[in-house]
Order: C-alpha cells, then sequence, then structure tokens
C-alpha cells in the first residue's frame, strides 16, 4: 500500500466520479464490483490444476477451451460478477509444463493477469524490475525466487501483451500420491500458477520476497 | 459535446466476451501453426504492443490465437477491421546476443497482430 495518493489514484477517482455522474454505471455498481475483485484468489485456478491431474479428460478441456474449463471450478469468465461485462479479456490459455519444459508468465507492457480466476497480480508482478528482467534474465530472476533448473528443462517465458491470459500448470510433484483434489490444490500457490515456483508436497504458501530499500528511489 | 458512444464495447462483448465478440470478421488468416515469421520493425505513432525487443526478429508461430482489431487501431477507438493474432515462439539467443549458450533449449512466446508479421 502506498502512504499517501499517487497520481494514478487521483486519476482513478476523478475518471471514477465522472464516469458516475455521466451514468455509465452507478457508486453500487462499483461498489460491488469492488467486492468481487478483492474476494477472488488463486484458489479457483489452483483447483483447476488439481482436476486436471487427476481426471485426464478435465486436463484436455483446460488445455483446448480454458475458458469452458473455468466453469468446472465456479469461475464464468463471461458473466464473473452476475452483472454488466467480462472484468478481463476472455481468452484463457494453459500452459503445460512436463519434466523438460517449464513455464513462466509475464507482461512486460503493463501486468496483464488472469484476474477473474487468479485474483489480483502480487506487487513484484507488477514492478518494471521483473517485467524487464524476465524476458532477457529468465534464470537469474527464476533463482531470485529460489527455482533453479537445470539446461535440460527449457524455460519458456510467455509475454501476456495481448488479449491472452496464462496460467501454468505445473507437473504434478512426487510424493502426492493417492492426494485427494483438495490436497492437491492446497499444494498449487498462486506462484506456481505463474511459474516462478514448483509445487511440492508440504509447501502450501508463496515465499516471501525479501524487500530492499532502493538506495536512489525513483518513480515510475 | 463528443458524440462518441461510450457504452459500445460493453453493448458488442456482454454476454460474449472479448476477443469473441470479433470472431469471424478477419478474413482467413495468413500464417499457420509452425511457419516461420519474421517480425516487422514498423513505425509506431502514440500507442502499440509489440515490443521493441522482438522487432526484426525470426520465430515460429505457436497458436493461432483469435481475432480482433488491432491495439493500435484500439487504442483510439477503431474497431471496424478486426485483424487474427499469433503467438510466436522465438528461440532466446534470437532475442538477446548475450543469453548464454548453455541454456540454448530456452525460448520466449508473446503475441502478434498480422500486421507485425511476414513470411520468412
Amino acid at each position: 500500500m502506498v502512504e499517501e495518493v499517487s497520481d494514478f489514484e487521483a486519476l482513478e477517482i476523478a475518471v471514477r466520479e465522472l464516469a458516475i455522474e455521466k451514468g455509465l454505471f452507478t457508486a453500487e455498481d462499483h461498489r460491488r464490483f469492488t467486492e468481487f475483485a478483492e474476494h477472488i484468489g488463486p484458489t479457483p485456478a489452483a483447483r483447476m490444476v488439481a482436476k486436471a491431474w487427476l481426471d485426464p479428460e478435465y486436463k484436455k478441456q483446460c488445455l483446448t477451451d480454458a475458458i469452458k474449463a473455468s466453469l468446472a471450478v465456479g469461475v464464468d469468465w463471461l458473466n464473473p460478477t452476475g452483472f454488466g461485462t467480462p472484468s478481463d479479456y476472455t481468452d484463457l490459455r494453459v500452459l503445460e509444463d512436463t519434466p523438460t519444459l517449464h513455464h513462466v508468465v509475464v507482461c512486460t507492457l503493463c501486468s496483464c493477469y488472469p484476474r477473474p480466476i487468479l485474483g489480483f497480480q502480487p506487487e513484484w508482478y507488477r514492478t518494471p524490475n521483473y517485467r524487464r528482467r524476465l524476458v532477457r534474465w529468465p534464470r537469474p530472476v527464476l533463482a531470485e525466487f529460489g527455482l533453479q533448473l537445470p539446461p535440460e528443462v527449457e524455460i519458456r517465458v510467455e509475454d501476456s501483451n495481448q488479449k491472452c491470459r496464462f496460467i501454468v500448470m505445473p507437473v504434478r510433484p512426487a510424493g502426492t500420491e493417492g492426494w485427494t483434489e483438495d490436497q492437491l490444490t492446497e499444494i498449487v500457490t498462486r506462484d506456481c500458477l505463474i511459474g516462478v515456483a514448483l509445487p511440492r508436497p508440504g509447501m502450501t504458501t508463496n515465499i516471501p520476497l525479501p524487500v530492499h530499500k532502493p538506495a536512489k528511489p525513483g518513480h515510475h | 459535446m463528443s458524440q462518441h458512444d461510450r457504452t459500445h464495447h460493453a453493448k458488442i462483448a456482454t454476454g460474449k466476451g472479448d476477443p469473441q465478440c470479433f470472431k469471424g470478421t478477419a478474413g482467413p488468416a495468413k500464417f499457420k501453426v509452425g511457419q516461420t515469421v519474421r517480425i516487422k520493425d514498423l513505425p509506431d505513432v502514440f500507442y502499440t504492443r509489440c515490443q521493441v525487443y522482438t522487432r526484426g526478429a525470426v520465430g515460429q508461430v505457436a497458436v493461432v490465437t483469435h481475432e480482433s482489431p488491432a491495439p493500435e487501431d484500439e487504442a483510439w477507438g477503431h474497431v471496424d477491421h478486426s485483424e487474427w493474432f499469433y503467438i510466436v515462439r522465438f528461440k532466446q539467443k534470437d532475442l538477446w546476443p548475450e543469453y548464454p549458450a548453455a541454456f540454448a533449449n530456452d525460448t520466449l512466446q508473446t503475441e502478434f497482430s498480422e500486421r507485425w508479421l511476414e513470411a520468412v
């Protein structure tokens, strides 16, 4: 959170108030949408991956029509809030990892992210630091997240720069044999779905990143 | 007073989604999956979503995704002309000369509207 109102926040408030005055939407619409947007998290996407690990037919649907497959985990991309327009572009693609291929998602141009199924972006995903460096130096950036992969594993960066939205479907880890969908859902963290971590038994939260204060604070 | 219809997008996208609301408006796709393409280095005025780091690079079409107006047009409210979009896969070493040779298998994918691609 920022401590004072930034230029962008002032701009958002101005545009919102003008839109309400103009009758494009009501203050109540805005409140309901904000409430909806702040309540979605990564759980539906995690459940999608867990279901796909357990059900090959469902997995096929995730890879061919992820918008339709989202319905099985309670996310309707076309009408996510029950009113108004879709809250994002509606072309979701699931990137399937294999033992020799690992995907990681970034949006170099802004911070495009499959919000209806994954909630809001983590702050680091929006930073120019992550966006600029991941496309060019993916391995050192992933190492900062604690993820180091051998050269035999192809790292494929997906720069989400248009209307497609992406989640990563990691390989089901060893040690999860016989697990239920609920148990599997718990280890597919938000970071696993972006591709900066791999799921593993016992790991159910994202690793907190160390935040260093800049020596020379700038603006972006 | 502007005569611009600010509810136009809501009217076409509600119930269908965007880019689905532009389905069938771009004609046949010019490129197919597996085809080798080069990213053109076109001038861009005011707005583009074609990254500078891909200009001039050669890659393969990985996915033919959907039809939509190009962002360079949509930014100005011009939505009458759609194009096909393509996810193109590049070898990292073809994008960044200094990319370590030890990781020659690494790749990057990103998406372009048809105007940015030319057959090689």
